[in-house]
């Protein structure tokens, strides 16, 4: 099998897929994992701040082509959930802004992604995209 | 050959002219359970009292398989097999099968089918308590289409009418129970052309409330009541673009506003008005649902308490709305826990009420594109893979069952939704290259697990199968066989009028 670069950088990265901090036999993280019932961030969500965590879920259909960006999904989700600035933030969804542009995994194909956990109000300025936790130079592959 | 003939015949000799118990099959605890379910139904009596109370609890979207799979559930979660629990209203002594379909749709969606038990008439799809002459989206089809709700006659009767949703307020379900809409969609606002001559659900129902035709109204839905950032009464943005604050409207004609858990219960448990709004959309799945919010349970409890306070009775409309949502996402273990929760909403609002005074009618609006696998041994775990059935004992050979692709499968699957196991390729076309994923237990048991379906879509759909209708008190008999689903508003009205 040749070895391509995304191929390397996947493998590479894998070591550290199975151990993100605090996390060090459990895997990746879900989504859930980052919140509370009733939808506030979880301790475990405000301890890994700034830190770069891996989750699973799948990839929602890309807002626009050629984005570094795409929504993570807890749920197979076939049509893009758009969150509307201030309006109840779905706890199902996770804002993920990649290091290249995103090589689009079809909707319903379960994947991971690495990436540094940002929380805080933002509005993406190229997306309008208003978020209140996302992941930043994140990586992705299929699961 | 002979001898079993003999047999045969003996032993039908012995049925007919002797007791059932000289069987040999007789100290079998499964002929004992039969023959006293046999004596049950011999002592059936028929309650032709005139109801007081008319109770109609609705699960979105349960029907006979998706309550299937809560019984089963709730089964296994005690600690048994799942088959032979019995859900509250499976003990019910009268049953009928209901037809869902809409008068232009052979699938029939939520809207047309609550407005159909509502009012005594099919409807058509995607409007709520018009005639059979209105169109879905044209306002000026509605004034003349209105019709009469069941909530309107009780009102009439002089009866108390709340309703009870985990879902919108303003949604589909609890909207038949007191407004008239050709567009079920329009929960907050009407298109401009429409502004003169209809009005929104949420102005219907805080309008129902000020003049005295729905009394007690809780569920969610809060942002469709209120306009702009942090106004909601759970601190939420508003959908309003009318600049209306219905709570305040609701609160200056008298209504007792409540928001969560503790408001509730400090609301007065008197016949007076009672809007609670406790999220704003959609309230919580029951697995996913925090302390601070209350649960279908809970909500049924507060206004049977207030409602039981009018001597004249009341009319009541449950809905466990989110069932169907879950089903819709193929996430088939969220809608068996809030099968759980609908269930434990019954037995409360049973125990609540006497069935000497009190119709309680327990069905679904339709079913969904969900069906189970086979052939599983007993004590598979209903959230999980199908086991193989052992041929000694009773339990389940421990076994996954494969199917030909080597691949085990959940009990539970679905026809369509967003979960198929065919991924769209570079192309647009849809294929499974690599054959269907494997699943492990852990995986189909994790509570967001969605199950394998076939047909992609972007949400699982409804289905026209029948649905089952379970009921007890004054002229819950009347309930049986086939029947339409217009007809549920033909016994209750019956039942509260019987002289």
């Amino acid at each position: 099998m040749l070895v391509s670069r995304r191929t390397f950088v996947t493998a590479a990265l894998a070591a550290p897929f199975l151990a993100p901090p605090g996390f060090a036999a459990d895997g990746p993280l879900k989504l859930r994992d980052l919140y509370v019932k009733g939808g506030d961030f979880s301790d475990l969500a405000r301890s890994l701040e700034g830190e770069r965590i891996t989750l699973e879920g799948y990839m929602a259909p890309p807002l626009k082509a050629e984005a570094s960006f795409f929504v993570l999904t807890k749920m197979p989700m076939a049509t893009c959930p758009f969150c509307e600035p201030g309006i109840e933030w779905p706890d199902n969804i996770l804002p993920v802004y990649t290091r290249r542009t995103v090589d689009v995994i079809p909707f319903n194909v379960p994947m991971l992604t690495r990436g540094r956990l940002e929380m805080g109000e933002f509005t993406d300025p190229d997306t309008g995209f208003w978020s209140i936790i996302r992941l930043a130079e994140a990586t992705y592959e299929r699961q | 050959m002979k001898n079993l003939f003999s047999a045969s015949l003996l032993a039908l000799t012995a049925a007919g002219a002797a007791s059932a118990q000289d069987l040999p099959q007789a100290s079998s605890q499964w002929f004992t359970d039969g023959q006293a379910q046999l004596e049950t139904m011999l002592e059936k009596q028929e309650n032709t009292n005139r109801a007081l109370n008319v109770i109609l609890f609705v699960a979105d979207g349960n029907g006979v398989a998706s309550n299937y799979m809560a019984r089963m559930w709730a089964g296994q979660q005690e600690g048994g097999l799942g088959d032979d629990y019995v859900q509250p209203h499976e003990a019910f002594p009268e049953l009928a099968l209901v037809k869902t379909y809409n008068i232009n749709a052979q699938t029939p969606d939520s809207a047309p089918t609550a407005g159909a038990m509502n009012t005594g008439v099919k409807q058509r799809f995607n409007v709520i308590n018009v005639g059979e002459d209105a169109i879905n989206g044209d306002c000026t089809t509605e004034a003349a289409n209105e019709l009469t709700t069941f909530a309107e006659l009780m009102t009439e009767a002089g009866k108390s009418v709340g309703a009870v949703t985990s879902a919108r307020l303003t949604h589909a379900t609890p909207a038949a129970v007191y407004a008239k809409t050709v567009d079920r969609n329009w929960e907050a606002s009407v298109p401009d052309e429409c502004a003169e001559i209809s009005r929104d659900i949420a102005t219907q129902l805080v309008d129902a409330m000020e003049a005295g035709t729905l009394d007690v109204a809780l569920g969610g839905g809060a942002r469709n009541f209120a306009t702009g950032e942090g106004n909601t009464t759970v601190g939420g943005n508003g959908r309003r673009e009318d600049g209306a604050d219905l709570v305040a409207e609701a609160r200056d004609h008298g209504v007792e506003i409540a928001f969560d858990m503790a408001s509730l219960e400090a609301a007065s448990d008197e016949d007076a008005p009672l809007l609670g709004l406790f999220s704003d959309s959609h309230m919580s799945y029951e697995a996913d649902r925090p302390e601070d919010e209350p649960s279908l349970a809970d909500m049924v409890a507060k206004a049977i308490t207030k409602m039981s306070n009018n001597e004249n009775g009341f009319y009541l409309e449950v809905e466990s709305g989110r069932v169907d949502h879950a089903n819709h996402a193929t996430n088939a273990k969220r809608a068996m826990i809030d099968g759980k929760m609908f269930a434990d909403a019954i037995a409360l609002a049973d125990e609540m009420t006497d069935d000497a005074d009190t119709l309680i009618i327990v069905t679904a609006d339709h079913e969904h594109a969900i069906a189970m696998n086979g052939y599983c041994g007993r004590g598979t775990p209903i959230d999980g893979l199908c086991f193989d059935i052992a041929k000694e004992g009773i339990e389940h050979s421990g076994d996954l069952v494969l199917a030909s692709d080597g691949k085990p499968y959940t009990v539970v699957g679905y026809l369509n939704g967003a979960s198929s196991v065919m991924v769209e390729q570079e192309d647009g076309t849809y294929t499974a290259p690599e054959g269907r994923p494997e699943i492990t237990q852990d995986e189909a048991q994790d509570l967001d697990y969605t199950q394998q379906v076939l047909i992609p879509k972007s949400s699982e759909s409804h289905s026209g199968v029948d649905v089952a209708l379970y009921a007890k008190g004054p002229w819950a008999h009347l309930f049986d066989g086939t029947v339409e689903q217009n007809y549920i508003f033909h016994v209750m009205n019956h039942a509260v009028n019987a002289e």
